[in-house]
């Protein structure tokens, strides 16, 4: 458990001594929810409203994932190898990354809200829309950590993280969507349920494929 | 592959190439040129589709049905097989709203029309009895006769069952060896590791070797299934492409084996090449089970195999459908581990060439 502690400070201390790249991506964020505001003025749709933001929150997500695993160079991999197991850094990893979306994305619904009002959410049920954030977020996260991973180690560049992420994290997407829409139009939670089924059930099996794979990814 | 089972595959195939091809469609009601029917006289013109209104003129029969109350239309003209000019008689009030036209004969059995028609000008009594009306010959088995069964919206096209579903299954199939040979790479990778021997790559080699050549062969089938599926598509729902999760999931499935070999491509460490493309098709595997097999259950969609449905249920998978659509499943599949062969043999030689020169 303190490894697993001391995982996290690392990467919250390399978060923070790196300043300006979260300044980057939170700029990002602004910029892209502005281009939308700018594109479309106002949204009259609750699917609309939940595509554009999950699409941010993709693309947002990608520039988040990309340096997760390029920051860190050879040395101190080989480092934290020889202190403590595979598993418990891509765990590590995963949930800080996944907290990380999740703040991303709150950031942007902020974003949202400032831009196009509030008009669209009379109706939404925000422990659903939140919980939504939270879940899609945490899928985000995790599959893109394990995608980010798989990329830096064939040594392609950032390049290949797309390629290889965009197919893997459509289902997520498509049930992100749907489930943020859900909650927007007022669906009640067991008419939303099977959203939130497919969500975690996609969550947990990219959680258990990561740290099941992560070892053999991890070896040089 | 053995010899025999390649002479299977071939005798299968043609099996299934003749007979999806030259076994006919069951006859069917096509369409009737009436818009409204009043009471009394109502002339229309019943077309049928491989119907036998000629060569079987004596048993020939037309009429309307108005719920399970029929009225004989007297035949003017029997103009070809297929077509028939008739003339029905209808009371005053009728028992029932829905309306339907049949035809009856002894060669095609009962095929029937139904189709939205103004029926305005009656007046509707529930468990009305007409003296006009009467009891024509009805067979409910209208497709046993012979022939596929006849769809309306899908009619010929019912033959690209034998087609179209194999190349999914020859895909799966494909992809399930690749899986297993990615298994393989990723156990021998950390037998390797752990053992603390000098490392013999050949093994994993032959392995990711069989990986690459299985999910190139199911690529393949991938996309012939998404050609024969997309012009399916065009037919029965008029479009290339639907928002529908199985085809949205299968399109998904086409980029991530994509992505395989351009994650494969991308790296030059023969090793390296063969661990990491093995950990993204474990990855993708298990995403095609999720996508293909999973989550089309739980939305809405036009493909079968909707809402808990077995794929097949809303087809009515008869005994005629039945006997080509399982051989040509086992013939694909056999096709496929063939090319699969093939495809393993010829990289094995160009990488025994490069190794010589």
């Amino acid at each position: 458990m303190s490894a697993f502690r001391a995982l996290w400070k690392k990467e919250l201390l390399l978060e923070f001594r790196q300043k300006h790249a979260l300044a980057g991506i939170a700029m990002y964020v602004l910029a892209t929810v502005f281009v939308c505001y700018l594109s479309l003025e106002r949204i009259e749709s609750e699917q609309v409203w939940g595509g554009l933001m999950w699409i941010t929150g993709l693309f947002t997500a990608f520039n988040a994932m990309q340096k997760t695993f390029q920051q860190e160079g050879g040395g101190t991999q080989l480092y934290l190898y020889s202190l403590t197991s595979p598993r418990k850094i891509m765990l590590a990893k995963s949930l800080y990354n996944a907290l990380l979306v999740a703040v991303l994305n709150v950031v942007s619904l902020f974003f949202f809200l400032l831009f196009f009002g509030d008009e669209m959410l009379g109706k939404t049920d925000f422990y659903q829309l939140f919980s939504g954030l939270i879940l899609g977020s945490s899928g985000l996260g995790i599959t893109l950590t394990f995608v980010s991973g798989l990329s830096y180690k064939s040594g392609a560049g950032v390049g290949l993280v797309a390629i290889l992420g965009f197919p893997v994290i459509i289902p997520l997407l498509i049930t992100i969507v749907r489930f943020t829409t859900g909650a927007m139009i007022g669906l009640s939670w067991l008419e939303n349920g099977l959203n939130l089924l497919v969500l975690l059930i996609l969550n947990g099996s990219a959680l258990l494929l990561s740290l099941l794979l992560f070892p053999y990814l991890w070896r040089e | 592959m053995k010899t025999w089972l390649k002479i299977v595959c071939i005798a299968l195939l043609a099996y299934t190439v003749i007979s999806s091809l030259w076994h006919p469609l069951a006859p069917g009601g096509l369409t009737v040129d009436i818009e409204k029917i009043q009471p009394g006289p109502n002339t229309f013109t019943f077309t049928g589709y491989n119907t036998h209104f000629v060569d079987d003129k004596a048993s020939l029969q037309v009429f309307v049905a108005s719920g399970s109350t029929y009225f004989c239309a007297k035949v003017d003209e029997v103009i070809d097989n297929n077509h028939v000019k008739v003339t029905a008689i209808l009371p005053d009030t009728l028992p029932s709203k829905d309306i339907s036209f049949y035809s009856n004969t002894n060669t095609d059995g009962t095929v029937y029309i139904q189709k939205p028609i103004d029926s305005r000008s009656f007046a509707f009594v529930d468990g009305f009895v007409s003296s006009v009306a009467c009891s024509p010959k009805v067979t409910n088995d209208e497709h046993q006769n012979f022939g596929y069964p006849f769809q309306v919206i899908i009619f010929e096209s019912i033959r690209n069952l034998m087609w179209h579903v194999p190349m999914w299954f020859t895909m799966f199939a494909l992809m399930l060896i690749s899986f297993i040979q990615s298994i393989k790479i990723l156990n021998q990778a950390g037998r390797e590791a752990k053992a603390d021997v000098a490392m013999d790559f050949s093994k994993i080699k032959l392995f990711d070797t069989k990986a690459a050549s299985s999910a190139g062969t199911g690529l393949v089938f991938c996309i012939l299934g998404l050609i024969t599926g997309s012009i399916w598509a065009r037919f029965t729902w008029g479009d290339w492409w639907t928002n529908d999760p199985q085809l949205n999931g299968a399109m998904v499935v086409f980029l991530m084996y994509v992505a395989y070999f351009i994650l494969r491509n991308s790296v030059n460490d023969e090793e390296k090449k063969a661990r990491l493309a093995a950990i993204f098709n474990i990855f993708a595997f298990i995403l095609l089970v999720v996508l293909l097999m999973v989550m089309p259950r739980f939305a809405e969609g036009l493909h079968p195999g909707k809402s808990g449905n077995p794929a097949f249920s809303s087809y009515d998978l008869d005994s005629s459908l039945r006997m080509v659509f399982y051989p040509a499943c086992a013939g694909f599949i056999l096709l496929g581990i063939w090319l699969y062969n093939l495809n393993f043999r010829i990289k094995r030689l160009e990488q025994e060439n490069e190794n010589n020169d």
